[in-house]
This record gives C-alpha cells, structure tokens and sequence, in this order.
C-alpha cells in the first residue's frame, strides 16, 4: 500500500521544477520521517503521528510554491495597479467604439437596423470580454517571469483634479440609457417584428410606416442625443444650466412631435387601427389618444422639472 | 481591545526577517532541517515546519548556506551549514538588529522624559 507520506510526496513535487524534483524528495521525505518520529518518541501512535505531520506542513501547492518562490496570486501588488489602470482605459472605450462602429455597419452596409443595436451591444461586450482575458493572462505571465516594467515612477504631477460633488450616479446614467436605448430599439423591432399579425398573419407594424420617411429618424435622433447629455451629464457630475437647456430642447424635440402625431392621428398605423374594431368604437380612439399624450406630457414635464431643481439646488 | 488577529499579524511581521539571522547563525553548527527546527524552537524561535525547510533551499541557492549529504546515520540528511557569504550578511544583519534595538531604547528613554 501506498503510504500517505509517498502521496503528499508526490502531490508536492509534481509543481517542483524537475532538476531540483530529486532532491528535495530526499530531503523532504527525511524531514518528514524525522518529524513523525519526534512524534512517536513522545509516545504517538505512527498513523496518528503521520497525519499531523502533513497537516502541519499543509498544502501540498502551497510548500512546493514555496520551494519554487512562486507567487500565489495570479496578479501581485507589483503588477496590480498597472494592470487595473490599463483595463480601465481599454474597456471605457474600445468596446463601445467597436460595439457602435459594428452597429452601423450592420444597418447601413447589411441594410439590417432592426438587428443593428442587438449586435452593436453583443459585440461590444464580447470585446470586453476578450479584453479582461488578454489583458489579465498577459500580467499573469509578467507576474510569473517577473520582468521589470521599468515604467515612469508615479509624481504628484499625475494626480487628479479634485473630484467634482457627484450628483448624478452611475446607476442613474446607466438606468436612463438603458431606457434611452429600449426606445430606441423599439422603433425598428415594432415595424419588423410587433406581437400583431394581420388577417394574413404577416406582421403589423404598430406605427405608421410612412413615419420611417418624415418623424421616425427625427425621433430617433433625438433619442440618440438624449444619449449623449446623459454622458456627458455623468462626465460633469451634476447638472448644470447649459444641460439642462439642451435637455430642455431635446424633451420638446420629442414630446412636441409625438404630442403632434397622436393628436393628428397619424402617429399609429391605420392597418393596426383597422384590425382592433374596438379602437373604431365610437370615443375609444379619442380617449386612447388623450391619455397617450397626457402620459407623454407628465413624462417630459416631471423629467424637465427635476432637472431645473437639481441645477438650482446645486448652484444655490 | 485589540483583537487577537491584529496582534497576531503585528507579531508575525515583527519576527518575520529574525527566522533568517536565527538560521545563520544556528547553523554555524551544521544541522539537518528537522534538528534545525528543534534547535530553534527551544531558543525561543518557533518557526513552522512548511515555512523553514524551503526557505533553507532559497539560502542554499543564494549562497548563504553550504549542505552535504550524510549517510553515515540511519537515514540520510542533508546537513545545512553557514557560508562565509552568510557569515558576511549575518555580521550585517545583527549590526542592524542591533542599531534597531538601541534605536528603540533611545525612543523609549527619550519620550520618557
């Protein structure tokens, strides 16, 4: 039978480089025999004697990291901060850059904009993905074959402006481009791919089509530039009079022509409204509209509002 | 209170760099890593087991410790002893632990009054 002593041997010395693999078998394999019988001369049981031994010299990884002056961490404090302050840059701009470049490739070379912001958003995080690999597998191996960097020594130049007081979290500028974007890509999904089907079961879209041509893009535009302020408002930290004048604008640019289409009729497509007899019902069509832009009023209302006392209560 | 992991780090920190002059200067006497270990236990430097035996090959590769197998008792050992390297960084690191210690007195005397 296979002692346990043989076991925990050859569980060390498996990660020992193998030129120095014999000798410190012999030596460790001494060692420990002196160790359990320090033991046993105390009057232990050998078996006993045996298991505390190796336990107390513990993990088998862990003493052969130790024979071999091997780090056990993937990523050391000589390399971390590097390591971190490269990542951060790479992935606050290459993903979105090849996410949107990827996304407008799709819609206007594949003709596909349906498809375009899904795979913008797939492509932008598998690139941030193959970016947190690369990146970190390559300070692995620095970490491993302890090559000097040899970079500038940090200097009090380098540090930053003081911070600026937050008043706009990175949760809410997340949460308002998440929403932001939802709309947006409900343009296109509603025209391909609605949940209402026509007598011949082919899709219906739920606006009017002949809007891809005049309010559509206009639309979309401005949600797009309601992107950006949401950026740049995180980038400034708080709101500020010149934002909210721009947010003010771009709240009317999409409020006053929805506003405008529902009121004119014009805003949802005439086969959805020909395929609902309930919307044909005298009044349900009036009522329907009035609510929609009551909704779409309060919306712009409330978001135009708080963004007028955010700035007063900030430069008071 | 202090909690008993903080003291416990501190002392760790403290006794850290001593395990490597109370080798140098044990093995001035040759001696095999499990003697070693004993040896210095009963002076009053409790090492571990898993943290001496490698950290004597790291010596051995810097040139601070000589070793030579002995096969003349029942099992071999590999016998570990001070180089005239290790006698030079052990001159200089007691010469340190020395001016810490006489440091640490002056700081004492010298808030004391």
């Amino acid at each position: 039978m296979i002692s346990l002593t043989d076991r925990y041997l050859a569980a060390t010395l498996r990660t020992v480089p193998a030129p120095r693999r014999a000798e410190i078998a012999d030596e460790l394999r001494a060692s420990i025999a002196d160790m359990i019988e320090g033991r046993t001369a105390a009057g232990q049981d050998t078996t006993a004697a045996e298991r505390e031994v190796l336990t107390e010299l513990g993990h088998p990884d862990r003493l052969a990291a130790r024979y071999a002056d091997r780090p056990l961490q993937l990523i050391g404090p000589t390399y971390y901060l590097v390591w971190w302050s490269l990542l951060r840059r790479l992935l606050t701009i290459i993903p979105a850059l090849v996410g949107v470049a990827v996304g407008v490739l799709k819609a206007t070379v594949e003709a596909q904009p349906h498809e375009a912001i899904g795979a913008g958003i797939a492509t932008a995080f598998e690139v941030g993905v193959q970016i947190v690999f690369w990146v970190t597998v390559s300070f692995a191996v620095l970490e491993r074959t302890r090559t000097p960097l040899d970079l500038p020594e940090w200097s009090v130049d380098q540090l930053p402006d003081a911070p600026v007081e937050r008043d706009v979290t990175l949760t809410d500028t997340c949460a308002s481009i998440a929403f932001l974007l939802l709309t947006l890509a409900f343009l296109p999904w509603q025209h391909y791919r609605s949940w209402v089907s026509d007598a011949d079961g082919d899709n219906l879209p739920i606006l009017d089509p002949a809007l891809w041509t005049s309010w559509l893009p206009v639309l979309a535009a401005v949600l797009v530039a309601s992107i950006g302020l949401e950026i740049v408002k995180h980038r400034t930290g708080r709101w500020t009079w010149p934002l909210v004048g721009v947010n003010v604008v771009l709240n009317l640019a999409f409020a006053l022509p929805v506003g405008y289409l529902l009121l004119t009729d014009r805003l949802l497509n005439p086969a959805l409204v020909e395929r609902f007899a309930w919307l044909r019902e005298d009044g349900n069509m009036d009522m329907s509209t009035n609510v929609a832009v009551v909704v779409v009023a309060t919306i712009s209302i409330w978001d135009i509002t708080e963004s007028v006392v955010k700035a007063r209560r900030h430069n008071r | 209170m202090v909690s008993d992991d903080v003291l416990r780090t501190h002392l760790q920190e403290l006794r850290r760099g001593t395990v490597v002059v109370a080798s140098l200067l044990a093995l001035r006497r040759p001696d095999y890593g499990y003697a070693l270990l004993q040896r210095l236990a009963a002076h009053g430097f409790p090492v571990d087991a898993n943290t001496l035996y490698p950290l004597l090959r790291r010596l051995e590769e810097q040139g601070l410790l000589t070793s030579e197998w002995n096969t003349e008792e029942s099992r071999p050992r590999k016998f570990y002893r001070t180089s005239a390297d290790g006698e030079t960084v052990l001159g200089r690191l007691l010469d340190d632990l020395a001016a810490v210690q006489t440091s640490v007195t002056r700081l004492i005397q010298g808030v004391e009054q």
